[in-house]
């Protein structure tokens, strides 16, 4: 670590704040250019391929028809009950599967003969494709929602639990001795430095899990269901209905980015002081108001 | 106890007043391994005293320190604080660490104030006065920064400042500046010093460095290694305020060569 003790380090201090805040948008916007430039050629291509028939419509339809296709399935409001049953059935799964999956991490790093007992289990589930598992939880619970979001909530459990067990075990020992010292209780330990230290490595899970659920809903209505978006792709692929299909499945990437965009969102603000532009002035004021009104 | 060192004078500190710590035949024998850490170290520092301790590393310096703040249990001996039993962690006993380890997810002021948060709801003098140690240790315009914008100095002072703020008379201070660069060092020992004499604490400070031991001191327990041994305790009679000058006077010289002679064949 440097040493900065000099009486000027403020000012040196402050026009690096000012500097880290006003160049990070510009610095990503510039940098992104290539990425875009990219993209856009790809696309261009794809089209034109298309349009020249050098790939057959059934294979890969031209972006232009997807996007028609799209269009159509938002206008007709077709999509809306699947695009809902999805969304509910990967919310409710990722709730209760890395819910349950949190607390039995916490317990697990309380109680090393709990963490013996159940570890095992988690073991098996791990190893099993858990996807396999889906005919039997339609078996089990219908048709409905039910199996979907238990589908979701088995397979997003795992990375929830055993990164948020990880941050919990992997703590500093001196740190500990030190609140030891100041008296503090299990439960003040617990809560002022094992959780904060383990939300880094907990939301890693969580920003896993929450794809994963996804992934559990989706392939749950495959195997059987009344509606969904897995429904709907499956049923315009057996149709032939290529444009369609793949206008289901962007909205899918789109579900999956915007859900995995909230987590990345709530990671950076909750766990902001592992990034360094997370100290930003703004940040800075509304802790200092925070305090003042303490 | 027959173990007291040659140098052994418990009635010519400059600053005495009561004991603060008596330690009589205190032995730490760790049960893995059977290690014997500590045998048979004796000690008195009294009311307002700065001892430091001084040896090579394994000579059971941290874990002397450890026995004192309550983070770990003795095998054998006698050790009162303020002429109570030392059992556990108390409230009149705190202690520092060479790493400051501070939380990131806190200012500086956030960490400075979380002893009191320990103890109870923060309330507005809480932040008044861990505002004031900042000030005391020149860091008050960084009282909002997150501690990794900190350099390693500016840490260690907020880690010091959270020390302060406990209100405990008796600080342990285990290397807390070894991490740091030579100038920092210095430059935080005297600014230790002036705090020291400014809220009138006992300090009981470890260091494996000799010069910083005897400068920084009223005496010095010099520890000798396989098993933890007290050697001998050094008086320091230098009167204070103390300034780096005194590293070139011949008495100063002198004292430091008397403790690296009690250190013997050990370093």
């Amino acid at each position: 670590m440097k040493t900065r003790e000099d009486p000027d380090v403020a000012a040196v201090e402050a026009q690096r704040l000012t500097e880290l805040e006003t160049s990070s948008l510009a610095r990503r916007v510039g940098s992104a250019w290539p990425a875009f430039l990219v993209f856009a050629l790809l696309v261009a291509a794809w089209e034109g391929a298309a349009r020249a028939e050098l790939i057959s419509r059934l294979v890969l339809p031209a972006p232009s028809r997807i996007f028609l296709a799209l269009i159509e399935l938002f206008t007709s409001g077709l999509i809306w009950e699947h695009l809902r049953a999805t969304f509910l059935e990967t919310m409710a799964g990722f709730a209760v599967g890395a819910g349950s999956a949190f607390v039995l991490a916490v317990l697990s790093s309380f109680w090393g003969w709990f963490r013996q007992i159940v570890s095992p289990y988690m073991i098996i589930l791990q190893v099993t494709p858990r996807v396999a598992l889906a005919p039997i939880f339609i078996t089990w619970f219908g048709f409905g929602l039910m199996p979907k979001i238990v589908m979701a909530a088995t397979i997003c459990f795992f990375p929830v639990f055993i990164n948020t067990l990880t941050g919990l075990l992997n703590t500093d020992e001196e740190a500990l001795e030190m609140f030891r010292s100041m008296g503090a209780s299990k439960r003040q330990i617990f809560t002022q430095f094992t959780m904060p230290s383990a939300m880094p490595v907990t939301f890693a899970g969580l920003k896993t899990g929450i794809t994963l659920a996804l992934i559990g809903a989706i392939v749950a209505e495959f195997v059987a269901t009344s509606q969904g978006l897995g429904l709907l792709i499956d049923r315009f692929n057996f149709r032939l209905a290529m444009e369609e299909a793949f206008a289901v499945l962007l909205v899918l990437a789109l579900l999956g980015l915007l859900l995995y965009g909230v987590m990345e969102f709530l990671d950076r603000r909750i766990v902001f002081w592992t990034r360094e532009e997370r100290l930003s002035k703004r940040e800075i004021r509304s802790r200092r108001g925070r305090e003042d009104t303490a | 106890m027959d173990e007291q060192g040659p140098a052994t004078d418990t009635a010519g500190s400059a600053t005495g007043g009561g004991p603060t710590v008596r330690a009589r035949g205190i032995t730490k024998v760790f049960p893995r391994g059977k290690v014997v850490a500590l045998e048979d170290v004796s000690f008195v520092i009294k009311s307002g005293q700065f001892t430091s301790v001084v040896g090579p590393s394994g000579c059971g310096k941290s874990t002397l320190l450890r026995l004192v703040a309550g983070l770990i249990p003795r095998s054998y001996g006698e050790l009162d604080v303020h002429g109570s039993d030392v059992t556990g962690p108390r409230t009149d006993i705190a202690m520092m660490f060479q790493r400051p380890i501070l939380l990131p997810w806190k200012t500086a002021l956030e960490n400075v104030v979380l002893p009191r948060k320990i103890r109870g709801r923060l309330d507005e003098r809480d932040w008044r006065e861990g505002r004031s140690l900042l000030r005391l240790l020149a860091l008050e315009e960084f009282r909002h920064a997150y501690p990794q914008h900190l350099s390693g100095g500016m840490q260690q002072r907020v880690a010091l400042a959270r020390l302060l703020i406990t209100g405990a008379d008796l600080l342990l201070m285990d290397e807390p500046f070894a991490s740091l660069d030579e100038f920092t060092r210095e430059r935080l020992n005297l600014e230790l010093l002036r705090i020291q004499s400014e809220v009138a604490a006992t300090v009981m400070f470890v260091t494996h460095n000799i010069t910083e031991a005897v400068f920084l001191a009223d005496q010095v327990l010099v520890m000798t290694p396989r098993p933890g041994r007290l050697a001998g305790i050094v008086e320091v009679p230098f009167g204070r305020p103390r300034t780096i000058e005194l590293l070139r006077s011949p008495e100063f010289n002198d004292l430091a060569f008397k403790v690296r002679g009690l250190l013997g064949e050990s370093i």
